[in-house]
């Protein structure tokens, strides 16, 4: 249930996200289309950004990390400093991901026009067309390690109490072993009480205990019958009724 | 809809049973071997003395750093692979590495110390011709680029270009070297072939031309070979055609030259701001060098030394020492093929007076007829008491790297480091090995090799009843000619050069084989023969080898086990090779039979006693192959007859100007059937279409446009040649990739920016009067990433795909996922059937990921096979990397839990002993105390 609120908030928060973007695209594409980086070498381009572990200095994982751009297409290395450029790309629509066998990094589509005009957006690999602007130069924040394993079950008390088959075993204990001493038995008020909810419960006083009957089928005779009643002593409740 | 599908998706795929690591199994069951390829450049870190890294650059792309005394890979960068990404030139200068990649595409340098990118410059169009480094007044602070076309100079620090300049004549003049000297000038060397050399002084402040000359050289083709430049700029030049060593002529050293042998200069530039030592090595023949030196006054040259024979030179400088090495063999019995190699170390202190001290300084040995060594790496370093330390790194021709330190370890880093990629076309892995013992005690138990005929042909029987009422005979399922090759577990067929057995539980390799006189193109089969499982018969393996040009094949017999070859008769086979196939059909000695059919579509069977030919007369009318001409666009079926040739009875033409074929799949023999169908939800059972005989064959189109490709899948009857089913996806293109297993085929190719993979499941809706029609359901699902290569493999109850990433994660995906009959809205009976809503996009999770952080980069396969313990199976993964380790789809239902407590369990058990014993105790006591009162 969680999960289904916490993506609920997700969806709000992307849409939030989304009409920023939307209230700021004009903006951003300005200086954009002025930066333009185009290169030398006519109709080739390179697309710029930076990754960010948080918390991990960078020489811990750069070392292992690389950019591709389109599968591996085009690939990139990182700099000292966890930024990239990958040079060489012309023009077209290309899905880039910073791959660390370590850290996780969403992925992000960069479209680039024959002018060389850059725009980032969102991975959607149902909707291609949609757009939801994101940062360029591109920002990629590491979200934390993958999570690669799974977690052990460990053996502990609480687990171990919690278990329902333990709790059903344990409840009618206490009710047994506590109860008696909880109420007192000796008040005569009390017993009065009881005795009345007894008779609640059993709607039909008349009618016999089945296990009764059962006994007084098979044996037949009186001394049994109070023998069953005996040996059922420790409920507690045909004790009341002997008295 | 879709977001709630798709949420509910999610939350399914929680409780699918989902196949991950615990973090407690690492490196338990699985190891991984990491390559980098055939070293190109390598590098030692002379930064600091006790620098334990060395750095290469490989003809996979690959610039590495390794741990010099242990072989431990630091790091490695993977760039593309092929010529955009193959690394020119690699220069080390202090702590930076200089690195021109792509044909003089882009100049990259690398922090060797955190192997991060210090930058990256893009450099102008024109092809690669020589770098180097340029120093003013003992510092380097410039590199400089030669290309065909221009010379550029870039400061270290940043990438950027200092100066430009095209070069004069460049359209005539083929300019092949650069040099500096530490002066104020760049050097240009061009030649034009057997006219004349061009040089060219460049300043190094604003790249304005000082001086040009040209030297009349008719006999010089080409500077890069022939020439170096040795002491106080003096350029050397052999001359190959009338023997002259530069105006000298080379006779009147009283040197001869092999005949048909280039002759070669070999000399060294310690550092950049300072000229290049005056002495030299001049190759004479293969294994004759000659060390020379050039005298003061510029002209004459003495010869030092004469090194015969001699395979390997090198130069190392330390501060003011220089070290030339030079490797020799010891001893050399030939009987034996073992050659003891030493390396002689000779120095001689800085240019003037040459003194020279020769000692054998360490000796090392190799089996020479396998491994000819080409390249020596040399590193002296000055040790405390100032005398020379050396480190040398040796490359033989398997590609593997020795290194050698001065006491005399050594210590090999990686041994087979090619071999693994240039050969796996295909090996496969089958059964395990380990020592034969082992395996022999295993077989019982746990890792039983399996017996393939028996239930081979049991499954043969099972569907033949099924399905085809109206057709009773089988085929032998075929692979295409010219096709893979099966390994056994352990083995690696080796492109080329070697097979190895390499021990699954550890990756160390057992034993290793060299084969002679196999092209380097060939194509190898690995076919398992005998298994262990017939005691007193040693297991068999047979390796074909087939030359891809000319199409003669070859068998190499051995055992498994050990690698020894088997003195088994072969048979000759004067024929080319079209295709091969295995027989469930086994001799008096239990081995299976391997049928070979050649261009005139005769059939040679091996082994070829008279027991099996009995056979194969009686099964003849059973045995069908299929043969596969994809430059024709051609599939045909043949049908074998009683006097082992063969007769057409089917072909499937599909034109070659629309698609071509790109692979062809039959069922695999080693597969298991162990359902015949499904239940429904309305309690009907949906039957699978268990066709054994049933072929896939995927197409490209030859139209590559995007809107125009397609790529189509065929499903064809082996025996009759029906088309059973053909599907289109639109607008993909390949890659492709697809497993076909079952009645089940998916294929995966790239279209519209994602990877598409496509379900394809036939089955059988009536049965009437032997009439089967076959329903073949199809869906489609986006996987996020481009996939690379799907692997199914399954155990005994689930289907799971094993699908290799770009990023280098082997995912194991449930089949649960790839069903053609997710509904898309969920009813009563798709729950009951466990169906799960389709969804378009594939949900990839890290967990899923069976090989947790080890990657293993460019998958070129994935194979599984299953082992004799129900709930396991093996998982092998090549390509740049070797990755294996064991899966449980199921959990581990047939073993005790890794995680089993022992301790507990004993515990518990000791109680409660101890507590009867001392109940019974007080049982008595109170027994007595009762009869007491």
């Amino acid at each position: 249930m969680w999960l289904q609120v916490r993506l609920s908030e997700v969806c709000l928060f992307l849409q939030a996200m989304f009409t920023l973007a939307c209230c700021f695209s004009d903006m951003e594409s300005g200086p954009i289309a002025t930066s333009g980086s185009v290169q030398p070498n006519g109709d080739r381009f390179k697309i710029e950004g930076r990754a960010i572990v948080p918390g991990v200095k960078t020489q811990d994982w750069i070392s292992s990390a690389r950019v591709t751009v389109e599968g591996e297409e085009y690939i990139g290395f990182l700099r000292t400093d966890g930024s990239f450029v990958v040079n060489d790309v012309p023009s077209g629509s290309y899905v880039v991901e910073v791959i660390s066998p370590g850290y996780k990094f969403e992925a992000v589509r960069v479209d680039i026009t024959s002018k060389g005009k850059m725009r980032a957006r969102l991975v959607n690999f149902i909707k291609t067309s949609e757009v939801i602007r994101q940062p360029y130069p591109l920002q990629l924040r590491s979200s934390g390690p993958h999570t690669y394993f799974m977690k052990r079950e460990t053996w502990g008390w609480t687990d171990f109490l919690m278990n329902p088959m333990v709790m059903m075993m344990v409840l009618p204990l206490l009710i047994i072993v506590l109860l008696p001493k909880v109420v007192n038995t000796n008040d005569p008020e009390m017993r009065k009480e009881m005795e009345q909810s007894m008779n609640m419960l059993n709607p039909n006083p008349e009618l016999p205990d089945v296990s009764e009957f059962m006994t007084k089928l098979f044996s037949g005779s009186k001394s049994s019958s109070s023998k069953a009643v005996g040996g059922s002593k420790a409920s507690g409740r045909p004790a009341v009724k002997r008295r | 809809m879709y977001k709630s599908t798709s949420l509910f998706v999610i939350f399914l795929s929680l409780f699918v049973v989902s196949e991950a690591v615990f973090e407690d199994q690492v490196g338990k069951f699985d190891w991984r071997q990491q390559y980098v390829g055939k070293t190109l450049f390598a590098h030692f870190d002379s930064h600091s003395q006790t620098s334990k890294k060395l750095f290469l650059a490989t003809d996979k792309n690959i610039f590495a750093s390794f741990n010099s005394r242990t072989g431990d890979l630091f790091w490695r960068h993977v760039d593309k692979a092929g010529p955009e990404g193959a690394i020119d030139i690699l220069l080390l200068h202090g702590q930076d590495a200089l690195m021109v990649v792509g044909d003089g595409r882009l100049l990259r340098s690398w922090d060797t110390n955190m192997g991060g990118l210090n930058w990256e410059a893009v450099l102008d169009t024109g092809s690669f011709q020589a770098a180097c480094f340029v120093a003013i007044q003992d510092t380097v602070k410039h590199l400089a680029v030669l290309k065909n076309a221009a010379i550029s100079l870039h400061y270290l620090t940043n990438g950027h270009q200092k100066w430009v300049e095209n070069l004069p004549d460049r359209d005539t003049v083929q300019y092949q070297a650069v040099y500096s000297g530490g002066e104020e000038e760049i050097y240009v060397l061009g030649v034009v072939p057997n006219s004349h050399l061009t040089i060219i002084a460049y300043s190094l402040e604003d790249g304005e031309i000082i001086k040009q000359r040209s030297v009349e050289a008719p006999w010089l083709s080409s500077v890069e070979s022939s020439c170096v430049v040795v002491g106080q700029g003096m350029l050397m030049c052999v001359d190959p055609g009338t023997l002259a060593l530069y105006t000298l002529p080379i006779q009147s050293l009283d040197l001869e030259v092999s005949p048909g042998f280039q002759p070669v200069l070999v000399s060294s530039q310690p550092h950049p701001a300072r000229s290049p030592i005056s002495e030299f090595f001049l190759q004479l023949g293969p294994h004759h060098h000659v060390l020379l030196q050039l005298n003061g006054d510029g002209y004459t040259i003495a010869p030092l030394r004469d090194f015969q024979p001699a395979f390997l030179v090198s130069f190392a400088t330390t501060g003011e020492k220089t070290v030339a090495a030079v490797m020799t063999p010891k001893n050399e019995t030939v009987s034996v093929q073992k050659v003891n190699n030493s390396c002689f170390f000779f120095f001689f202190k800085n240019m003037s007076q040459s003194y020279l001290k020769s000692k054998c300084m360490c000796s090392y040995s190799v089996l020479l007829s396998d491994v000819f060594p080409p390249q020596l790496y040399v590193h002296a370093f000055l040790k405390k008491d100032d005398s020379v330390g050396y480190r040398v790194l040796v490359q033989t021709q398997d590609h593997a790297l020795t290194f050698i330190q001065q006491p005399g370890t050594h210590t090999d880093t990686g041994t087979y480091t090619q071999t693994l990629e240039r050969t796996h076309r295909h090996w496969n892995v089958h059964t395990d090995t380990g020592t034969y013992t082992q395996t022999l005690e295993r077989t019982h138990r746990h890792w039983n090799v399996h017996t393939d005929t028996g239930t081979y042909t049991q499954t043969l029987e099972r569907t033949h009843r099924h399905w085809n009422a109206c057709k009773p005979k089988n085929t032998i399922p075929t692979v295409k000619h010219g096709g893979g090759s099966i390994m056994l577990w352990g083995c690696f067929a080796a492109g080329g050069t070697g097979l190895f057995g390499i021990d699954s539980k550890s990756g160390s390799i057992l034993w290793k084989h060299y084969l002679e006189n196999v092209q380097p193109n060939a194509v190898f089969k690995l076919i398992v023969q005998r298994t262990t499982a017939h005691f007193p018969h040693p297991p068999q393996c047979t390796l074909l080898i087939k030359d891809k040009d000319t199409g003669l094949a070859s068998l190499h017999v051995f055992n498994p086990i050990f690698g020894r070859k088997s003195h088994i008769a072969l048979p000759v086979l004067p024929r080319p090779i079209l295709q091969s196939l295995l027989l469930p059909v086994i001799d008096q000695d239990y081995a299976k039979v391997l049928l070979l059919v050649d261009d005139q579509y005769k059939v040679t069977a091996f082994p070829s006693t008279k027991n099996v030919l009995q056979q194969l007369q009686e099964m003849a009318s059973s045995i069908f192959f299929y043969l596969v001409r994809s430059d024709q666009g051609n599939l045909s079926g043949f049908r074998l007859r009683k006097d082992l040739s063969t007769e057409r009875i089917w072909e499937v033409v599909l034109p070659t100007d629309v698609q071509k074929i790109v692979a062809v799949n039959g069922k695999r023999p080693n597969e298991h059937v162990h359902s015949q169908g499904r239940v429904m939800g309305d309690r009907s059972v949906l039957y699978k279409y268990l066709n054994p005989n049933l072929l896939a064959v995927v197409t490209e189109s030859t139209d590559t446009h995007p809107e125009r490709a397609f790529v189509g899948m065929f499903l064809v009857d082996g025996v009759t040649g029906r088309i059973i089913h053909e599907a289109v996806q639109r607008k993909a293109r390949g890659p492709v990739h697809f497993v076909h297993s079952e009645n089940w085929v998916v294929v995966s190719s790239s279209c519209c920016k994602a990877t598409v993979v496509v379900v394809v499941e036939a089955t059988v809706v009536v049965v009437v009067e032997a009439t089967v029609v076959v329903v073949v359901e199809a869906t489609v699902v986006v996987v996020v990433e481009a996939t690379h290569h799907i692997y199914l493999y399954r155990n005994s109850k689930y289907f799971f795909l094993k699908v290799g990433l770009p990023s280098g994660a082997i995912l194991s995906l449930p089949k649960m996922f790839l069903d053609p009959r997710r509904p898309e809205v969920v009813t009563e009976h798709s729950r009951e059937e466990n169906l799960i809503p389709y969804a378009p996009e594939m949900p990839i999770r890290t967990e899923w990921f069976i090989n947790y952080n080890q990657t293993v980069l460019r998958v070129k396969g994935i194979y599984t096979a299953p082992s004799g313990l129900e709930s396991t199976c093996l998982v092998v993964a090549y390509g740049l990397d070797i990755y294996q380790t064991r899966v449980y789809p199921s959990k581990q239902f047939d073993v005790l839990k890794d995680d089993y407590d022992y301790v507990l369990i004993s515990s518990v058990l000791f109680a409660l002993f101890f507590a009867t014993m001392i109940s019974k105790r007080l049982a008595q006591v109170k027994l007595l105390n009762r009869a007491w009162r």
